[in-house]
């Protein structure tokens, strides 16, 4: 199932659990509504759209994700460092927002998806002709 | 015993009998006839040429009019980022698959840029084509010029500009191109100081989608079969149609420049116009160049037929070297003497190398006039010696002319050059407005107007 990395800003959560199950949560595009109403539960139960964040924001930093935020485009990297910011500050308050401005699950972009499956592609390329 | 035993196995061993017996079958022998080079042009404006010259090896190019005159001012110093971008991640292959993928199979993939024209070719051994011309179509036709790549080039194109800043050679003659025309070939071969960061992936994808067009480009092979060339021609690269952004014509000004620097040999050179690629007056001015001296045929020898050499070896007893220099563009081109000095003797070497010039203009002997024509047969006929030469030849002319004219008949054209050409080539070049580029310790070095 999904994981539970969401409630943890911290780096032992389980990310490659996280990184290959959220791959499959949004990948079929025949959601029944009750799926769908589960899976807005779920984001919401999950807190960290509470603090402002998306669910990219919330990725344990490996070597991989380093690479992937090396990629990208200036703007979407400085949004992400705002964020991220501001929840730290928010957590620092023992605060949270206030509803109209917390994270929606319609507004959750999975900005980093793309450049990560890249960088995880060409890792794999390259172990592959290492075996050789 | 074992001898006896052995004798029973006689007629399993003597395998080498066996096998010569085979061979007294005689196979006929395969007859290779020398081939010519095809040229032709198909319907989407791509010329292929190839020439199968049953080598084990063969190489291939992309040839197109993509040279930094294309360049906009906008967008300077993107060809040179092309350069080195060939090896980055393209359609259908990442830049890591490309680089193990040629260096699998032997072969190498590399870029050359001029002036006019952009380079990439491959080479390997006969059998491994197919995979190596993927690589290279890939590379052509279907770049991703992925952000963080390029900007990743920018300690490269560093690296280029400082080994460039090493030969005194390369300022003088970037300096020189920007200060004889307006525009067009008067931009570098290398990137401006200023755009060194800000070329970036947008750049190069617009730079590409108006030059890189079938009609501007030519497939050239050497060792392949112009069947295989025709049909990878149609199937692939006809991608972009059309002639893309027409070139401007270049201008020529007649300007100066000067850098002041504390070398102690002064590099100068002096031209005025000369002739576009292609013409009669190309040729005359070509044989001008060897009969002035383009350089020693003999290493630290006395250059006895060069008159320059000779010529300033009288006005100065200090090092120096003095050669003609001619180049030769589409649509233009340069002539002039090119000379190094010591900074004290600048002055004498180049009125001394500017008189020589003058004097040709009142005629050549026979003596001299042949001899610079054979130099220049055997200069050209050796560069066709190797597979660079003659793929860069073969290349050059489809593009430019569409034709390949044979060594035959260069040399042919080389021999009705008439001394008489020879001399108005000379008065062209002492009438013509002056261009003038110089570097060293310039104090006694004289002004473009004071030649």
């Amino acid at each position: 199932m999904t994981s539970f990395s969401e409630r943890h800003f911290t780096h032992n959560s389980t990310q490659t659990f996280f990184r290959q199950n959220n791959m499959a949560s949004r990948a079929p595009a025949t959601t029944g509504r009750l799926l769908v109403s589960f899976r807005k539960w779920y984001y919401n139960a999950a807190g960290f759209n509470k603090i402002g964040l998306m669910r990219d924001d919330t990725i344990h930093e490996d070597s991989d994700v380093k690479e992937a935020l090396r990629r990208l485009p200036e703007k979407v990297y400085n949004d992400r460092m705002f964020r991220l910011k501001r929840a730290l500050d928010l957590s620092m308050k023992q605060a949270v927002l206030p509803k109209e401005q917390r994270t929606q699950y319609e507004e959750d972009v999975h900005y980093l998806e793309p450049y990560l499956k890249e960088v995880i592609r060409e890792r794999k390329e390259v172990e592959e002709w290492s075996k050789k | 015993m074992k001898g006896i035993r052995g004798i029973s196995k006689l007629s399993t061993r003597l395998y080498a009998a066996q096998v010569a017996r085979k061979l007294d079958v005689s196979v006929e022998h395969v007859k290779f006839q020398p081939q010519e080079v095809q040229v032709t042009k198909l319907p989407s404006g791509l010329m292929i040429a190839s020439l199968d010259n049953y080598s084990p090896g063969s190489r291939i190019g992309v040839f197109v009019k993509a040279g930094c005159r294309y360049e906009s001012p906008e967008n300077q110093g993107v060809t040179h980022l092309l350069r080195l971008a060939a090896n980055l991640t393209t359609k259908g292959a990442s830049a890591f698959r490309i680089c193990r993928g040629v260096e699998a199979v032997g072969g190498s993939l590399g870029v050359t840029s001029s002036r006019e024209n952009m380079i990439y070719s491959v080479d390997c051994l006969r059998d491994h084509i197919d995979t190596v011309m993927e690589y290279l179509i890939n590379v052509t036709t279907a770049p991703e010029f992925r952000p963080w790549e390029v900007s990743d080039l920018t300690p490269r194109v560093k690296m280029d500009k400082a080994l460039a800043a090493q030969t005194p050679q390369m300022g003088v003659i970037e300096g020189l191109h920007g200060a004889a025309y307006k525009n067009a070939l008067s931009n570098s071969l290398y990137c401006p100081d200023y755009m060194v960061s800000q070329v970036d992936s947008d750049h190069m994808h617009n730079f590409i989608q108006n030059n890189f067009t079938s009609a501007r480009m030519a497939l050239v092979g050497l060792g392949v079969e112009h069947n295989v060339l025709k049909q990878v021609g149609e199937q692939f690269l006809n991608i972009r149609s059309g002639m893309g952004t027409a070139g401007t014509k270049a201008q020529y000004r007649g300007g100066e420049v000067r850098v002041q620097n504390g070398s102690s040999l002064v590099h100068s050179v002096v031209v005025s116009e000369g002739a576009a690629v292609g013409t009669d007056e190309a040729m005359a001015f070509s044989v001008l160049q060897h009969v002035l001296g383009a350089g020693p045929h003999i290493k630290r020898g006395s250059n006895p037929t060069s008159k320059l050499f000779q010529g300033v070896a009288k006005a100065t007893a200090d090092p120096f070297d003095a050669s003609a220099f001619n180049s030769n563009y589409s649509d233009s081109g340069l002539f002039g003497v090119y000379t190094i000095s010591q900074s004290a003797a600048a002055g004498d070497v180049i009125k001394a190398a500017i008189s020589q010039v003058k004097a040709v203009t009142g005629g050549v002997s026979e003596a001299d006039l042949t001899r610079a024509k054979t130099q220049l047969k055997a200069e050209y006929l050796m560069s066709l010696e190797s597979s660079e030469g003659l793929l860069d030849a073969m290349g050059s002319q489809a593009l430019s002319g569409g034709v390949y004219h044979s060594p035959e008949a260069i040399a042919q054209k080389i021999d009705s050059v008439s001394a008489t050409d020879v001399a108005n080539a000379a008065n062209k070049f002492v009438s013509g407005k002056k261009s003038m580029a110089s570097s060293g310790n310039l104090i006694k070095t004289p002004f473009v107007d004071e030649i």
